[in-house]
């Protein structure tokens, strides 16, 4: 027992100076620490304007930004001329400064260097269309991004050591493949297993 | 373990800390960075396909670039191409190496002093013009290049008063002159391989090097392969050593270097019932008996006259003269004392063609050698070397490098470092034919459109040579009526176009689309009667510069071409298809010679000629001569890039300077060579386990008589010797007695292969043996699709090379004294996707098991390095990363090559064939998507399959009775490697070569 503490200590340690990287990593995201809106993004973008539901808020199709979910492994990011393509008549009404950030990406024809929040490893394929022609929600793996000015994704990367430490079940998936095969195991109107568990339906 | 740590437990820590270590280990997050403007054509996460042309050599294949977000991440065989038809050689899939080549300039450099200096385009194009203002007598050397591209050149040329020389290191050009002496020919015959029924080969390398090398192995297969009628065509090769081609005869009849001429009149004279039949060349034809022939070649005349009346009675036929490595003394007159014989034989027109003419490199050496004294005598001011390297691939006794100094301003369109860019005054960086615009006319009746298929590579200012002689030509004050080649060469077109046939653009947008247009040329008259020559010609064995006692062979290597491909660590890395070693050098010398010599595998000798010397170590090799040693061209490099510098030696350097008459070619069997050991020795960086089957039923094969009772031949011969393997195969208990087993087949090979339960495809795959040539495009196609790293020469001495393909070459018969039967197998090894896997119940976790599918997966996540199941491999399939060889090898931007739907392994991580597990998901995927349509039979193609050549591998659903890998799977010839005896039920079936003499014993070989 006594080993077992020692270890999880030092794991503690570690998950301790990880978390401090990533909460002083968000201070240098780009030209959003001159600005009103603290995300760790170059742009404060905020999704609940774009895809939420509430009054005055969009309630855009996620796929009218995110094209190709539907077609391709890679859910795909709008092209910076894709954003202006609206935002070209719409200046923004809460942040106009962070819309017209747009304009000058454009202008020097320089991408959007967006902070990657979701990823899951290199050595596991997610083919974003099957998911979505089988009828997922997009808000399934990702939680309810509607919702969300900032995005965040929930804890994921420690997840693994809330449920040996606390025992509580995972928010978001992400790099734990115990979420995956949750849902992969489920039973589909027939009472089958809904989808593979193969380890090479993913890992190749 | 009550108290202590779960190890689940510890395992989910080790997760975390790992999990934290990543992240603070990382200095900046990861970014998606977004496209400005989305180009239309893109679609992240969905390749786009694009044809074009293969700039690699002159073959000019027609080929299918496979591109994800922008960047050429493979390259396979187009099918629709009229002359390649489909399948790459390993060297067209290594041109992605070329085009990711980390040495590649950065920009123009400009000479200052004896530093080059970076320049932009306008300082160079501009200090061109100035120069050939300023000096005049331009001088412009041109390697092979598209009709376009050679048009352009010819005005740039003409407009500035200079002169062009062609010149093209491995070159064609005897045949080519043969043919126009003889036939009033203006290119190279094209033949019709496939339905010759007996192919003679004099020296004749045609699928390593030629005019269409696909095309030929393409022929070789499907003549080779059993037709309904259950006959086979026969090759039969003629030469002093057996090249990968020679390696694939039936028979071998090693006659003496440069008798060939000899034995082809000598056959000639027995066919043709009267001399007169050769027309102008009926002395020839009686001056060389089958007894002159005999002596000649020193095989016996009896032979010689034998197979004359079989190249006669088993019509149509076909003989091939002397390619690139019979460039002697005399090549001409042998190529057309092939002619003749295929004229007297009633060939021409049938497996022979003289009107469609097939074009080449043919550039004669005898030009290089007027511009060597022209540049020597200071009559050259500006010299301009495109598309070549003289620097390096003409010997050194020919004063190119001397006399090229002497030019007062030297220009060179290299995209990377060469030898011959090393001298320049200004370099003007070529861009890949992947980047760029151009044509090609492989045979005079097809065009075929070269367009880029992506952006230049941004890492390097590269611009296409096109655009800088029309830009320096406006410099210069001269218009050739555009401003980018693109124009020049699409006004080309449209010149030429027939309207009668549609719109131009019409048809410009299918020839970029399928690659290829073919014209209607209607019928030229084959020419039917052979013309005198103009010269005289000798057709005796020519003559060798004396001073050794052993006659050297110098050959085009089938990895590096003449030289040009070596800067690529694929082709450094696949193992030679004759002697399986990778990277250095080696002197293929018999064993018989080696052993009065005392001279052993390994040693490392000093090789003397006239003209210089190499020191290199000796493979021992059956298949040459006694009196011969052979030296594969392409090693040597002083100053090409980080793979090529230093390894291995040139073999030019042991060459005269000489040209052949009449013409013009370079000589490469020209001199005699002394061998002396040096006392010195070194590992040969080889993968080659034994060329021997040591009695074991791995390659076997059956003969032509046998087939239709193969079965009963295999069982007649009963498999005793086989009982001590029993003893241990399989997973199943058998019956045994005293430690063997008593049934046969064993027990436990009568069982399925498990989880027959399941209502999904299984995936197999069948390879036809008696159509595989070992050419090894398979090899390098695997290694391109499936990220698999190369290791350099270090690494594989150690045995840990890694790529997922070998091509098994066993020895079963091999004769350098006599002419007679010929025996070599060639067996592609991958992993065998057991169904009862040796590998799987020993992995401690899980990493490798068996799919519902089929497949023997092998899950990187999981493993952990035991490599417990490479040890019980019985395959050796199974390779092991010792190190982080595809970070530490790989510099940007040669990872741009990486495939991103394939995993990159690490250090400490098993990996094998996955039978390209992403290509089925892909065709998966695909399917899902159109209303989860079932996926054809046919419509999923691992890399292999798609690029081999000869078609030999077939993939599929086996348990579909009607696909095509259940339909090959049937024949009688198939057999599963080992599995009688281990009963590891694989996956891939082999089907047995057909040999025409009698297999031997034992059923096995």
């Amino acid at each position: 027992m006594k080993k077992h503490w020692l270890i999880g200590g030092l794991a503690g340690v570690f998950a301790l100076a990880g978390l401090a990287f990533v909460q002083g990593g968000g201070g240098e995201g780009g030209e959003g620490a001159e600005g009103a809106v603290e995300t760790g993004q170059p742009i404060a973008f905020p999704h609940n304007q774009h895809a939420g539901s509430e009054p005055g808020q969009n309630n855009m199709d996620c796929q009218f930004c995110h094209f190709s979910a539907e077609r391709s492994v890679d859910a795909g990011i709008p092209s910076v001329a894709s954003c202006w393509g609206c935002h070209v008549a719409i200046p923004g009404t809460n942040h106009p400064e962070e819309v017209a950030k747009i304009q000058g990406y454009l202008e020097r024809d320089e991408p959007i260097p967006w902070v990657r929040i979701y990823k899951i490893s290199d050595h596991a394929h997610f083919p974003h269309m099957r998911h979505v022609n089988a009828g997922l929600e997009c808000q399934e793996c990702h939680g309810e991004i509607q919702e969300m000015e900032v995005l965040t994704k929930p804890d994921e990367w420690w997840t693994p050591a809330k449920e040996l430490f606390f025992g509580q079940d995972p928010v978001w998936g992400g790099d734990n493949m115990g979420w995956c095969v949750e849902c992969h195991r489920r039973p589909d109107e027939n009472g089958e297993q809904q989808a593979s568990t193969d380890c090479a339906v993913c890992h190749y | 373990m009550t108290d202590g740590i779960k190890r689940r437990d510890f395992l989910k820590v080790l997760g975390v800390t790992g999990a934290s270590a990543t992240l603070t280990g990382c200095s900046e997050p990861e970014r998606l960075l977004p496209y400005v403007v989305a180009p239309e054509e893109i679609t992240p996460g969905v390749a786009t396909w694009y044809t074009t042309v293969c700039g690699g050599c002159s073959a000019q294949c027609g080929m299918w670039v496979r591109t994800r977000e922008g960047r050429a991440v493979k390259v396979e065989g187009n099918p629709n191409h009229p002359v390649s038809r489909g399948g790459l050689c390993s060297k067209g899939h290594a041109t992605l190496q070329h085009l990711y080549n980390p040495d590649r300039f950065h920009g123009p450099m400009i000479r200052e002093g004896d530093r080059l200096r970076q320049g932009t385009w306008d300082e160079a194009e501009q200090l061109l013009a100035a120069q050939i203002t300023a000096t005049g007598n331009v001088m412009f050397i041109g390697g092979r290049m598209g009709p376009s591209m050679s048009n352009l050149v010819d005005e740039f040329v003409a407009a500035v008063n200079g002169t062009r020389i062609e010149y093209d290191a491995v070159s064609d050009a005897p045949l080519r002159e043969a043919a126009r002496i003889t036939y009033g020919a203006t290119g190279l015959p094209s033949y019709d391989i496939a339905n010759a029924r007996l192919l003679l080969s004099f020296g004749n390398d045609f699928i390593e090097t030629g005019s269409s090398p696909v095309a030929h192995n393409k022929g070789l297969a499907q003549m080779s392969a059993v037709d309904a009628a259950g006959s086979k065509g026969r090759f039969v090769y003629l030469g002093p050593r057996l090249s990968t081609t020679g390696l694939n005869a039936d028979e071998w009849y090693p006659i003496r270097p440069g008798s060939e001429a000899a034995v082809a009149l000598g056959m000639a004279a027995v066919i043709a019932d009267d001399a007169g039949a050769a027309g102008p060349y009926a002395d020839v034809l009686r001056a060389y008996s089958p007894a002159v022939a005999a002596q000649a070649a020193g095989v016996s005349e009896d032979s010689i006259r034998e197979l004359a009346e079989r190249f006669a009675s088993e019509s149509p036929t076909l003989a091939m003269g002397p390619g690139v490595g019979g460039h002697h003394r005399n090549a001409t007159a042998a190529n057309i004392a092939v002619m003749i014989l295929n004229h007297v034989a009633g060939n021409v027109g049938r497996t022979v063609h003289y009107d469609a003419a097939v074009s080449a490199a043919a550039g004669a050496y005898a030009d290089m050698e007027s511009a060597v004294s022209a540049m020597a005598a200071g009559q050259v001011g500006v010299a301009i070397v495109h598309g070549a390297n003289p620097a390096y691939s003409m010997p050194a006794a020919s004063g190119f490098v001397e006399a090229f100094s002497q030019a007062a301003f030297k220009v060179s369109f290299a995209s990377a470092m060469d030898e011959t860019a090393a001298l320049a005054d200004l370099i003007l960086p070529d861009r890949h034919f992947l980047e760029a615009w151009g044509d090609s006319m492989p045979r005079s009746d097809v065009v075929a459109l070269q367009q880029p298929v992506m952006q230049p590579v941004p890492h390097f200012d590269s611009k296409s040579a096109g655009d800088v002689l029309l830009a320096t030509s406006v410099h210069l004050g001269n218009d050739f009526g555009a401003t980018t080649f693109y124009d020049f060469m699409r006004n080309g077109h449209m010149e030429m176009h027939d309207d009668s046939v549609g719109d131009f653009e019409t048809s410009w947008r299918l020839a970029l689309r399928t690659g290829a247009v073919e014209h209607d040329m209607g019928t030229t008259a084959a020419p039917s009667q052979l013309q005198a020559p103009e010269v005289a010609l000798s057709f005796d064995a020519p003559a060798l510069d004396l001073g050794g006692d052993l006659t050297l062979l110098v050959h085009p290597s089938p990895r590096f071409g003449g030289g040009e491909f070596s800067n690529s660590p694929w082709l450094q890395e696949l193992p030679d298809p004759v002697s399986k070693i990778t990277w250095h050098s080696w002197l293929e010398m018999n064993g018989t010679t080696a052993e009065e010599r005392g001279i052993r595998e390994g040693d490392i000798v000093r090789v003397t000629s006239p003209h210089g010397e190499v020191e290199v170590p000796v493979w021992i090799y059956p298949g040459i001569r006694e009196d011969a040693v052979a030296l594969a061209m392409g090693g040597g490099h002083t100053n090409m890039g980080r793979w090529a510098n230093g390894s291995g030696v040139n073999a030019l350097a042991l060459l005269p300077s000489e040209s052949e008459q009449p013409s013009g070619a370079m000589l490469t069997l020209a001199t005699s060579v002394t061998v002396t050991p040096t006392g010195e020795r070194r590992r040969i960086a080889t993968i080659e386990g034994s060329s021997d089957q040591h009695d074991r039923p791995i390659a076997p094969a059956v003969a032509l008589a046998d087939l239709g009772h193969v079965e009963e031949a295999e069982h007649d011969e009963g498999h005793a010797e086989f009982q001590e393997l029993q003893g241990v195969g399989g997973f199943v208990p058998v019956p045994s007695e005293g430690g063997a087993a008593t049934a046969f087949p064993l027990e436990g090979s009568r069982h399925g292969p498990y989880a027959e339960s399941h209502d999904l495809p299984r995936w197999a795959m069948a390879i036809d043996l008696d159509k595989c040539t070992g050419c090894s495009a398979c090899v390098t196609a695997c290694q391109a699709e499936n990220n698999v790293p190369w290791v350099g020469e270090e690494q594989v001495m150690m045995g840990r090379d890694m790529n997922w393909v070998r091509i098994e070459r066993y020895i079963e018969h091999m004769d350098a004294t006599q002419a007679g039967d010929l025996d070599v197998r060639m067996l592609p090894m991958i992993c065998q996707h057991c169904a009862n896997a040796p590998c799987e119940p020993v992995c401690p976790v899980f990493a490798t098991y068996h799919t519902p599918e089929g497949v023997n997966a092998q899950i990187y996540n999981r493993c952990v390095g035991t490599r417990y199941c490479a040890n019980n491999c019985p395959y050796k399939v199974r390779v092991f990363n010792w190190y982080r060889y595809m970070d530490e090898n790989v510099p940007e931007p040669m990872n741009w090559q990486w495939n991103p739907d394939v995993t990159i392994r690490t250090n400490g991580i098993m990996e094998k064939c996955s039978f390209c597990m992403q290509r089925i998901r892909d065709v998966e995927n695909r399917a899902a998507l159109e209303d989860g349509r079932a996926i054809n039979d046919g419509e999923i193609v691992p890399a292999c399959e798609q690029s081999c050549p000869a078609e030999a591998i077939v993939f599929g659903n086996i348990r579909d009775e009607n696909s095509r890998v259940s339909q090959v799977v049937s024949s009688e010839r198939t057999y599963r490697v080992l599995d009688e005896l281990l009963n590891t039920q694989p996956a891939v079936h082999y089907l047995r070569k057909v040999t025409f003499h009698e297999i031997a014993s034992g059923g096995h070989d």
